[in-house]
């Protein structure tokens, strides 16, 4: 019953003010374990506004990231399952298949979160689950066109993850579920 | 420890106690009641009415039964996981149930409630009971604690979990703990008798199926004298020691309801917790509710408002006094209210005052005692409610309340502050002579049922809940800390205390007067200090307040009123001092209903005055408070001050009355009290000019002021200035204007009238003067400057009264 919010590309303050109102009323302190983020915060404030949200933060060096010190790609281990994050922009070429689990099997990793496309997608496949959250708030992006804010929320338990998606669509906050089980423990 | 050696031990005194309780008059059905003295935990559910008092072990395992299934089923409806997908295909609405809805209904929200309440819970027993970990602070029993009081309370969400609930719970499960322990080791002796009648036949374990059907059916065929062997064991157990057999058949895995019908078993002691618990907080059907202890009721049956355990700590005070009045005022004075030591006793039956052992003989006794709710109706309130004491049981609850005070009599008496007090009465001393506490409790049982029929509502009201409207607040951030030490501050209580002094001075001479039939005598005005009274009334009873306040003074008012009212009746003659009275009323009920906010903020001494509402409210404060002493002052050499509330509060209620009155009292900020005066004096005349036809609408008001007695408290505002200090100030300045309007009334009857009223008015200031010199005698604390000051005004008031008067008589 963890609850792993994975979030990025927020691009504040060069392309939007802040998180969109209707998300930010849902992101409340000490229900969520552990935040996610691709990348692309990319100032100070935003880190802080997230750890305030929960303490363990894992966040990957995006392209306009004005802190340098963010690693480029991070792993962590969540109850039976493995989560690799990265930005993507180093993977080229964006947003394809392919080359995403040629990363996800270098890392290693049973769910791939990457970002940079600013478009949501979540692709099953037999070993495992790559996921983009998207941009959490809507912020232009070349490849994209009517960009939508949107945030990913994993609640792993056991060996199965369902995956939340919460996307904002003309206002209105749409939720969708995807269930992923995996079929063998971690050895 | 473990359970059966803690019960052992006691055993010696529940003879004793058990001797002296069927002494006492209010014990049932004794033989009954106290059959399963040494199973507490059979004992404690049939006084508790979980199990049913009859003799019948079919009876009592069916019921058992049914209580267990009824809490299994309540288990696996409130305790489901969320994740746990539905087999049906209609999943609920995602944008309602995803885990970050906040939507309070959803099954996440409900898992994030439950995760709250858990920790809370996982926080209070984890300090639960540590001298005796070995058995309470192991994971199971925590399991098992944590789970019944989860249930509890998502199943009663009105209450939620407050601390103390896991104290009432503990002891319940240690004796369920400890029956079994007692079952085991009675197995251990009388082993072959639990035979476990299948099919009224016994089989020994080396039998094989084969060989022994022939034997027992071939003995079935035979005599009876041939089954002798195996039917030895069986027989004799009508022979054991009865209460050995009831365990025995209480036990047997085949009697009524099978396995789940073993009253005594280890696998079902969570229900069985689950069900006394549930019928100790819930009173089943009796008065003494726990559950009320620990919140106020959702529905708030008695009209009062207080919090029960409030009501409860005052009739346990109410008993002392009765029992012994020099304690009783001890405490008083000092200051020290019931509630703070009590509210730790009640919430937890005692049950951080002794150890485990000794509380286990005492909550014997409580629960030895039948909790149907008893006829105490007082003729005066039938909404009283006792806080939920109204029972044997409760009564034996208070009576133990006031044993245990009474044990520390001496050195209660030997403290000199609430503190030191206090802390005596939280710290009882931990080597009791429980049987003598228990014997003098018992005595006492009878006494606090009869001094709860007689308990008058003055008493109920007067003396704890002038005081605990205002310290209820403090009395509720208590209740989350049950051990806390309950210093309160002294300050407010001082406050109140000159308040309820002042209230208790004028409504002892109400209650004086009572005795008197005749009106006449008891109209004369009090003057100044029937104005304070009626302030006080306003202060307590002020509608915008957003404290708990008490209108327990109702029955004392509406005699004034009556009283007041014909003497008002009788001042009729003049149509103009109608009319004056009438438009002296709209002012000061135009200035009443402006009082609203400022009421609450002049009448809690105690709080700094806030700058900037004083500044805003202080002009219209003292504009209003200037022209109800204006009013009421002329009504004090006129007719009396009396006169004015009266009417004041039916002129309430004339919509046409107010109209003229926005129109002089618009252009109003002129802070100076003289200039003003004058001013809203001369509009006064103007507004009499005006209206000349009220002589019917006063004999309406007549009318209605008859039937009026128990107008609601908040058509009482007497516009009284709320600071003594401006009034008296007030009556300074109107002296000579108040001379001046003594040239209208002509009448003769009017003069005799108002000599006696004059006289009596007197009177009053003598007395009040004498209260306040008493006052400032009986005053400790810091607050002493300022009341003192304020004494001394009003004394200065009183005396300056005094003087109007003489002149007043002179000039006649």
């Amino acid at each position: 019953m963890v609850l792993v919010m994975a979030i990025g590309d927020l691009h504040i303050p060069h392309r939007a003010m802040e998180l969109p109102a209707k998300f930010k009323s849902m992101l409340v302190p000490g229900k969520i374990q552990h935040i996610i983020c691709t990348g692309n915060l990319c100032i100070k404030e935003v880190h802080d506004y997230l750890k305030s949200l929960c303490p363990n933060l894992h966040v990957t060096r995006g392209v306009y990231d004005e802190d340098a010190r963010y690693p480029e790609t991070e792993t962590l281990t969540i109850e039976q399952f493995k989560l690799g994050l990265c930005h993507g922009h180093k993977v080229v070429p964006w947003g394809d298949l392919d080359s995403l689990a040629m990363v996800q099997r270098q890392l290693d990793v049973d769910i791939l979160v990457s970002g940079h496309t600013h478009r949501f997608m979540a692709y099953k496949h037999e070993t495992g689950m790559v996921i983009n959250p998207g941009s959490a708030t809507g912020s232009y992006c070349g490849m994209t066109y009517d960009v939508n804010p949107s945030i990913v929320l994993m609640d792993i338990d056991g060996l199965r993850v369902v995956v939340y998606v919460y996307e904002l669509i003309d206002g209105e906050v749409k939720v969708e579920k995807i269930d992923f089980k995996k079929t063998s423990a971690t050895t | 420890m473990s359970p059966a050696a803690l019960v052992e031990p006691t055993t010696k005194t529940l003879p004793e106690s058990s001797l002296s309780t069927r002494s006492s008059p209010e014990r049932g059905d004794l033989d009954k009641n106290r059959r399963f003295w040494d199973l507490r935990g059979v004992q404690w559910r049939t006084d508790l009415g979980v199990l049913p008092s009859s003799s019948s072990v079919d009876d009592v395992r069916r019921v058992t039964a049914n209580s267990r299934r009824s809490y299994a089923a309540l288990r696996r409806r409130l305790l489901i996981d969320p994740l746990i997908p539905k087999d049906g295909s209609d999943f609920p609405d995602l944008t309602m149930d995803n885990p970050l809805s906040q939507d309070p209904d959803s099954t996440w929200g409900r898992f994030f409630q439950k995760a709250e309440l858990e920790k809370m819970v996982d926080q209070d027993l984890s300090r639960l009971y540590p001298e005796h970990g070995s058995y309470f602070q192991t994971p199971r029993c925590q399991a098992m604690l944590r789970r019944i009081l989860l249930l509890w309370c998502i199943h009663h969400p009105n209450y939620g979990y407050r601390q103390g609930m896991h104290e009432l719970l503990a002891p319940l499960l240690f004796v369920l703990q400890a029956d079994v322990e007692r079952l085991s080791a009675v197995r251990k002796l009388y082993e072959h008798y639990f035979t476990d009648n299948f099919d009224g036949l016994s089989f020994h374990e080396t039998d094989s199926a084969y060989k022994s059907n022939l034997k027992q059916i071939s003995r079935h065929i035979e005599d009876d004298s041939g089954i002798q062997e195996n039917q030895v064991t069986v027989n004799n157990l009508d022979e054991l020691d009865p209460k050995i057999q009831t365990i025995i058949l209480f036990s047997d895995a085949y009697g009524a309801e099978g396995e789940l019908g073993i009253v005594l078993s280890e696998r079902f002691m969570e229900h069985d917790a689950y069900c006394m618990f549930d019928a100790l907080m819930n009173g089943a059907g009796g008065a003494v509710a726990m559950a009320n202890f620990f919140s106020p009721p959702p529905l708030n049956g008695p009209q009062n408002g207080l919090p029960p355990v409030i009501e409860a700590s005052s009739v346990l005070y109410h008993l002392l006094a009765v029992v012994d009045s020099s304690l009783y005022t001890h405490l008083v004075e000092l200051g020290v209210e019931p509630q703070y030591f009590a509210l730790r006793w009640l919430r937890v039956l005692y049950g951080r005052e002794f150890a485990l052992a000794d509380l286990l003989v005492i909550w014997d006794a409580i629960f030895s005692f039948d909790n149907r709710r008893l006829d105490v109706v007082s003729e005066n309130d039938p909404d009283l409610s006792f806080g939920g004491l109204n029972s044997s049981r409760g009564a034996f609850i208070a009576a133990l309340a006031v044993s245990m005070i009474l044990y520390i009599r001496s050195s209660i008496l030997a403290t000199e502050t609430a503190t030191s007090c206090l802390q005596r009465l939280l710290n009882f001393p931990n080597d009791v002579n429980l049987g003598k506490l228990m014997k003098k409790a018992n005595s006492l049982v009878a006494l606090a049922i009869d001094s709860m029929r007689l308990m008058p509502p003055a008493m109920h009201s007067d003396g704890v809940s002038d005081r605990s409207k205002l310290t209820v607040s403090r009395g509720h951030s208590l209740s989350f800390d049950v051990s806390a030490s309950g210093t309160g501050t002294p300050v407010s209580l001082l406050r109140d205390s000159y308040w309820e002094e002042k209230w208790r001075v004028l409504h002892k001479e109400e209650e004086e007067k009572q005795t008197i039939p005749q009106k006449q005598v008891e109209n004369r005005p009090k003057g100044w200090s029937e104005k304070v009274k009626l302030q006080l009334l306003r202060t307590e009873s002020d509608p915008s307040s957003s404290k708990v306040y008490h209108a327990k003074t109702g029955p004392s008012r509406p005699r004034v009123r009556r009283n007041l009212l014909d003497d008002l009746a009788r001042q009729l003659g003049l149509e103009e001092e109608i009319e004056k009275l009438a438009s002296k009323d709209d002012s000061t009920k135009r200035s009443l209903s402006g009082n609203g906010g400022s009421e609450e903020n002049s009448s809690v001494f105690s709080d700094p005055p806030t700058p900037t509402g004083g500044d805003a409210n202080d002009n219209d404060h003292e504009n209003d408070t200037e022209r109800s002493s204006v009013a009421s002052n002329i009504s004090v050499e006129e007719n009396g001050p009396e006169h004015c509330p009266p009417v004041e509060s039916f002129s309430a209620t004339i919509p046409e009355v107010s109209s003229p009155l926005p129109v002089c009292e618009a252009p109003e900020p002129a802070p100076l009290p003289p200039v003003q005066n004058e001013d809203s004096i001369g509009k006064l005349g103007s507004n009499l000019k005006e209206r000349i036809s009220l002589a019917g609408k006063f004999q309406w008001l007549w009318k209605f002021g008859k039937n009026g007695g128990d107008n609601s408290t908040t058509e009482k505002g007497a516009g009284v200035s709320d600071s003594t200090k401006s009034s008296i100030v007030g009556q300074d300045q109107n002296s000579e204007t108040a001379a001046s309007a003594m040239d209208v009334k002509s009448v003769n009857q009017n003069t005799t009238c108002s000599l006696k009223n004059l006289g009596e008015s007197m009177v009053e200031n003598l007395q009040v003067i004498e209260s306040v010199i008493q006052q400032e005698k009986g005053e400790t604390g810091s607050k002493k400057a300022l009341l003192v000051d304020r004494g001394q005004m009003t004394a200065m008031a009183a005396l300056k009264e005094l003087r109007k008067i003489s002149n007043i008589l002179s000039e006649m």
